[in-house]
């Protein structure tokens, strides 16, 4: 790689990025101009805004039941609140309150304890969603503080007790932490996503432009025929990338420090020597280096891969939303961080940024989080070179296989990888605002409908639309009877080990409660033992492998047997959306799908996850019978040495199955 | 010279089978020598240049600029080789002086030596009052005419013009045809592709006939008179595409 030529693309590029007004007045100027006005502005605003909040009059409707000297002491006491008036409560107090022509209603009752004490029960209706009426309610609150402390000291004089009596345990706070500290805190909170969203926004907006605008502006053969080669080409860009993101990460900082500087001082917090932690964010800016050059690595593959720049900016929001959730990781409370968290790109950066702010971090973390994510990296830039040397990608041309118009004109290529990503999707998202939905009202004909008009409808309908033969597609066809009398010792001892995994992960990291009730519930539905059967096992057992074995499978044909079988366990153990039995599940789908796409027909896989799921069913109904002693072992937990006689007998089943089915593949 | 000897370039299809863009390609280009790639729209010209300049990697087969095969020294063949095609775009944010300067270090010349070759093209080509000027503001005929510099800035031996006046008027369209001339006069080897019969009529010394990835014909355009018996280029190119369909049918009736 010659590095001089690196650097006159480098150059070249920068200077052109910076003649883009566009591109340097969102980088550069916005921010610049932006973070004053928001910190300090608002701010001013709000702070103004809440003085005029104070100084508003309010009029508040009193209801005294109790009529004694200590309720009129009480109410004199709030008509001592500046702009405030009292009026008795009139029958018609609740219509005043809700025509919001009084803020709050006070009203004063009394009861006596077994002792004989009069208790005073002071009641404010207040709406705590109008800042009005909140604010009326602190008033009122703080004016009933002191007149309970008076009342309370009269009546301990008046039983000639010393009304320090009341002061008889007096709690203090020594808070260790430096204003410093505190302020590491907030900022280490905030900051960190603020600093990887700036970041990303600021080299996104370069990176789109410097590939997919290229092709756009048909530059890039120019380019691809001098004298460069295409490594250095795409190092040359990449620092490109890497030092406008820098660069905006900076400017954004430098930006919002001296803004929230000027508000501090401004807003007359006493700041206690604290300082803006410049050493904190030197480090951090020093461990972000890294993650700018993974994210440069990513959007510049996203530009290579993109036609023009418009389709390059909307590959890049799935990036933008993934990091921008991971950030928000330092939001949350108690997570730390430890060698683990330090491998995972940008959260590790996030909780390194929290750390470091309250400064309190360890060496060992900062290495992790630089090197895994330096690691990455190499990675990422090595996948961008090997795209850019990809003529089928550099040079990609317009194919509509995706659009309705594609997939009229041909119909054998709807059946692609990318539509088959997009079906997906949206069953999965189907599934979970209408499945939820549907099982909210009667979880046992939720589940039915689910599994009916969310799962399997779909398929039935896009096939007739298509008008494809549906019998073959979904390989819907009478099996063997020695495939079929094999199901059963496939799948029950399947179901045994998918059964003792769970158990193993849940020994291992325990299921919350409120899951497993959950879980539970779909067992205890108020229905007879056929009942259940039908909505946990043969619903299921049919409409999921339509889906999984049936329809997906189809999209990823093009690919060989094992991966279809590995992306079938993927997707469906993804679409149960529960993270603890995403393994069993995987591991589940892979056995149905080896099932269907080896011996071509579905209904193996069918009679299989029946199976499966009424064995589920049978334990948990069962599990109280004596003749269950056998395989289980407390409530509802298998014996661990089932493992043995399941693994062989599910090893002969699928060997003997293997050598049934012959040496038919189904996918082609 | 430019050599290509039995160039295929294939591209996969969505169906799965075999798209062949360039098949089996074998002619020369001598220097000194315009030698016109004379196709219709589609019929494997482009890719064959791409091919030719290194932008994309042939099937099989292989083709060697100045000596240097385009293989194994891709590099060496962009050192000698100039590339320009009709539709080229500039980087419009810079200056010309800096567009053609940025091309001249990628091809590792020293600044005193590509100022003195600017300065030369400049005065040969008319384009002094807008060297300063940034590109965006450029008229389409300067535009091309900063293309042309950029395109012979290292002072190739070989020139390859992909359909070099599409989209031109006929004014700018002149200046490149002239340029082309004034290669062949300095003694360089050039290979343009065109789909319009006039314009390989006026300029080139040989004619390579390409249709569907294949090459139908290859000679000078006496001598394509002579075979195809037509005095016209039009006619000429349609009766070898006639020739070659009917070669076609022929070896599809035998298997």
């Amino acid at each position: 790689m010659n590095s001089k030529k690196v650097m006159i693309v480098f150059q070249k590029e920068l200077m052109e990025v910076l003649r883009d007004k566009r591109t340097l007045f969102t980088t550069l100027l916005l921010p610049i101009i932006l973070y004053p006005i928001l910190i300090v502005g608002i701010n001013a605003i709000m702070t103004r805004q809440t003085g005029v909040l104070e100084q508003q009059s309010a009029t508040i409707a009193v209801q005294d039941s109790v009529l004694s000297s200590v309720s009129r002491s009480i109410i004199a006491d709030m008509a001592a609140i500046d702009n405030y008036s009292f009026i008795p409560a009139g029958e018609n107090a609740q219509e005043l309150y809700d025509s919001k022509d009084i803020q709050a209603i006070v009203s004063i009752r009394d009861s006596l304890t077994s002792e004989g004490l009069t208790t005073y029960h002071v009641f404010v209706q207040y709406d705590a969603a109008n800042e009005r009426s909140g604010m009326v309610y602190s008033k009122i609150r703080d004016s009933l503080a002191g007149s309970e402390q008076r009342i309370v000291e009269d009546h301990l004089r008046s039983r000639g007790m010393d009304p320090q009596l009341m002061n008889i345990v007096d709690v203090r706070k020594i808070d260790t932490a430096s204003t410093q500290r505190k302020m590491g805190m907030m900022l280490g909170m905030f900051l960190p996503y603020i600093m990887i969203l700036m970041l990303l926004t600021g080299a996104s907006v370069v990176a789109a432009d410097l590939v997919a605008g290229e092709k756009e502006r048909k530059t890039l053969e120019t380019l691809l025929v001098s004298g460069i080669g295409r490594m250095e080409i795409v190092i040359g860009k990449y620092i490109t990338i890497i030092t406008l993101g820098m660069l905006s990460l900076i400017v954004n900082l430098f930006s919002i420090s001296v803004s929230v500087k000027y508000m501090l001082s401004q807003s007359g917090v006493i700041m206690d020597g604290a300082q803006l932690p410049f050493g904190a964010i030197l480090i951090l800016l020093a461990a972000m280096l890294p993650l700018a050059t993974l994210f440069a690595a990513i959007l510049l593959s996203i530009s290579t891969f993109s036609r023009n720049m418009k389709e390059a900016r909307s590959y890049e929001q799935p990036l933008m939303m993934v990091a921008m959730m991971m950030g928000m990781i330092s939001f949350l409370p108690a997570v730390e961080m430890n060698n683990l968290m330090a491998l995972i790109p940008v959260i590790n950066i996030a909780l390194l940024f929290k750390a470091v702010m309250i400064q309190d971090y360890q060496l060992s973390h900062l290495l992790i989080t630089i090197g895994s994510t330096l690691i990455l990296d190499v990675f990422a830039i090595w996948g961008t070179i090997k795209l850019f040397n990809t003529e089928g990608i550099l040079f990609r041309s317009d194919d509509d296989s995706g659009s309705i118009k594609g997939i009229k004109k041909n119909k054998a290529n709807f059946f692609n990888p990318y539509n088959g990503l997009v079906y997906f999707s949206l069953a999965l998202m189907l599934l979970y605002y209408l499945g939820s939905y549907l099982q909210s009202k009667d979880l046992a004909t939720g589940l039915v409908q689910t599994q009916l008009l969310v799962i399997a409808l779909p398929v039935l309908l896009i096939l007739r639309l298509l008008k494809m033969k549906s019998n073959e597609i979904l390989r819907i066809k009478i099996p063997r009877l020695t495939e079929v009398l094999l199901i059963p010792f496939i799948a029950i001892p399947a179901s045994i080990i998918v059964a003792l995994f769970s158990q193993l992960i849940n020994a291992i990291y325990p299921f919350p409660e409120t899951y497993l009730e959950n879980l539970g519930q779909l067992f205890m539905m108020d229905l007879p033992l056929w009942g259940s059967f039908l909505v946990i096992a043969v619903a299921p057992g049919v409409c999921e492998e339509l889906m999984f074995r049936g329809f997906l499978p189809r999209f990823f044909q093009k690919y060989s047997m094992k991966i279809n079988i590995v992306l079938s366990g993927l997707m469906f153990a993804a679409f149960h959306l529960d993270p603890f039995r995403f393994a069993p599940v995987f591991l589940l789908g892979m056995l149905l799908a080896y099932l269907t796409l080896r011996s071509g027909s579905i209904i193996n896989s069918m009679i299989s996850h029946t199976l499966n799921n009424g064995f589920a069913l049978f334990i948990m109904s069962f599990a109280g019978a004596p003749f269950m002693k056998f395989i289980l072992r407390g409530e509802d937990d298998l014996h661990y040495w089932l493992l043995v006689p399941a693994l062989l007998v599910l090893a002969l089943a699928i060997y003997m199955f293997h050598k049934v089915t012959g040496d038919k593949e189904c996918v082609e | 010279m430019i050599s290509v000897k039995n160039l295929t370039k294939e591209f996969p299809k969505k169906d799965g089978s075999v798209f062949y863009a360039v098949d089996d390609v074998t002619f020369e280009a001598k220097d000194g020598e315009i030698v016109c790639l004379l196709g219709v729209n589609g019929a494997g010209k482009t890719t064959t240049m791409r091919v030719l300049s290194t932008v994309f990697q042939p099937s099989s087969g292989t083709a060697e600029i100045q000596g240097w095969d385009i293989k194994t020294h891709p590099d060496k063949v962009r050192e000698n080789l100039g590339f320009l095609s009709g539709d080229t775009g500039l980087y419009n944010r810079l200056r010309v002086h800096e567009f053609i300067r940025y091309f001249g270090r990628l091809y590792s010349m020293d600044d005193p030596t590509i100022t003195r070759r600017m300065d030369e093209m400049a005065e040969l080509l008319d384009m002094k009052d807008f060297m300063d000027k940034k590109i965006e503001f450029l008229s389409t005929g300067m535009k091309q005419k900063v293309s042309i510099v950029r395109s012979i800035i290292h002072d190739p031996p070989v020139m390859i013009f992909d359909e070099p006046t599409s989209g031109l008027d006929i004014l700018t369209a002149r200046n490149i045809v002239a340029f082309i001339r004034s290669c062949k006069e300095r003694g360089k080897c050039v290979l343009f592709s065109t789909h319009i019969m006039r314009e390989a009529e006026r300029l080139a010394d040989r004619v390579v006939m390409i249709h569907k990835g294949k090459i139908l014909a290859d000679g000078s355009l006496d001598a394509l008179r002579e075979i195809s018996r037509q005095t016209d280029l039009d006619d000429i190119f349609i009766h070898f595409v006639n020739q070659s369909d009917l070669e076609t049918e022929v070896q599809a009736h035998e298997f």
